[in-house]
């Protein structure tokens, strides 16, 4: 190879990935803002999904778990508090796995929303299955727990899928939890009953 | 050559990836992702119709740049074109149907790595002009699109007793079908089906 072929060489490389590049960013411009309102779009139906009865949704705050941007709700009927809702994040196989859950204001589970993931394709998404989600109705703080085999009492881990389902549980939806029942308990407490 | 002739010959460079090369059933290329994506059709059908974009546009790209492209470093340029496309696609389906995207999205990146659109931009592509190159695309995705619409109906049908996410058995007829074990099974019997009809029907026909 001369110096010259090595020239030709990288110029010809480099011509085409900055051509690459520069299409991408214009496809990632353009989209990105329809993502971001789909995106919110699909949050809001979530939040009917988890919370039918609720006559009105409000945020209530922002937390953060692994440097990502989570945010909770309180869902309204008649003027009072009837559930909370949190965003949270868990660390998955290979990606941050955005579930969003809904308790009662015991700050017992009665619903869980896997929102995205980009866990195996064909595995790891065995995690959206409703009736692997469907364990956490009922389930408080002392219960989101993962198991290996029967159970009725805790989490059921899902076989080869462990590490996405144990993100799901004990990442997600534990953290959240306890975040929203020491934050609620210490500073929402007037909102609830009286 | 007479322009009718040129046409026939696009015609069968479009039979040609349906049949005689079909990625799947006659060049076994691509199997991973056959057997990975078709556990049931809506899975099979949002990929081969991601597949068949993909592959014509690389395929166009590829035969336009072909004379540009420096033969010592034409595969990592044929990666770069791949993927690039395979993220246009990824993104735009991801704005323009997200409850699409929701059930394929995962699965629609993993086109990058398909043997077959690399081994069609290297064949055929690379050293065709930029009209035959966009009918063998066509050919060869909409090959693929039969193949993985055919594996997916009889993995779903076989393996989970229902067609496009609606129950017809109510009952499981063997589940292993939609297992990984027996995407491998589902796809040699009809490999062999199609092999066998092709021998016998298309060698008649003289598309041999």
């Amino acid at each position: 190879m001369t110096g010259k072929d090595i020239v030709k060489i990288v110029l010809n490389l480099v011509i085409i990935y900055l051509i690459g590049g520069a299409i991408l960013a214009v496809v990632h411009a353009k989209t990105s803002p329809v993502r971001y309102q789909n995106n919110i779009i699909a949050e809001q139906k979530a939040l009917k999904l988890l919370v039918p009865d609720a006559e009105t949704t409000e945020m209530i705050g922002e937390w953060e778990i692994h440097g990502k941007h989570g945010k909770y709700w309180k869902a309204l009927k008649d003027g009072k508090p009837i559930a909370y809702v949190i965003l949270s994040f868990g660390k998955g196989y290979s990606s941050y796995i955005k579930t969003l859950v809904a308790v009662d204001t015991n700050f017992t589970v009665t619903k869980i929303e896997i929102l995205d993931h980009k866990e195996t394709p064909g595995l790891g998404d065995e995690i959206l299955v409703p009736a692997w989600k469907d364990q956490f109705k009922g389930k408080d703080l002392d219960h989101i727990k993962l198991v290996k085999g029967e159970t009725k009492e805790y989490i059921q881990a899902i076989t080869g899928v462990t590490i996405s389902s144990r993100a799901v549980t004990e990442d997600a939806v534990k953290n959240g939890v306890k975040f929203l029942k020491e934050t609620i308990e210490k500073g929402g407490v007037a909102h609830v009953g009286h | 050559m007479s322009a009718t002739n040129e046409k026939v010959s696009y015609v069968e460079l479009i039979t040609n990836g349906l049949l005689k090369e079909n990625p799947i059933f006659r060049l076994a290329l691509s199997l991973c992702p056959a057997i990975a994506v078709t556990n049931n059709l809506k899975n099979g059908v949002f990929m081969g119709l991601a597949v068949v974009v993909v592959q014509v546009m690389v395929n166009l790209t590829i035969s336009a740049m072909r004379s540009f492209i420096s033969p010592r470093i034409r595969l990592p340029i044929f990666m770069l074109v791949i993927s690039g496309w395979v993220t246009v696609v990824n993104l735009v389906m991801d704005a323009a149907v997200p409850d699409v995207y929701k059930d394929v999205g995962l699965y629609i990146q993993l086109i990058v790595a398909f043997a077959s659109i690399l081994a069609r931009a290297e064949m055929f592509a690379s050293k065709n002009p930029v009209v035959p190159s966009a009918f063998d695309g066509i050919g060869q995705g909409i090959g693929f699109f039969f193949a993985l619409v055919v594996i997916s109906a009889f993995r779903e049908v076989i393996g989970k007793g229902s067609i496009w996410g609606m129950d017809i058995f109510g009952t499981k007829p063997l589940l292993i079908l939609i297992l990984p074990a027996g995407g491998f099974f589902a796809v040699g019997i009809l490999m062999a089906a199609f092999n066998w009809f092709y021998e016998k029907f298309g060698a008649k026909s003289g598309a041999h």
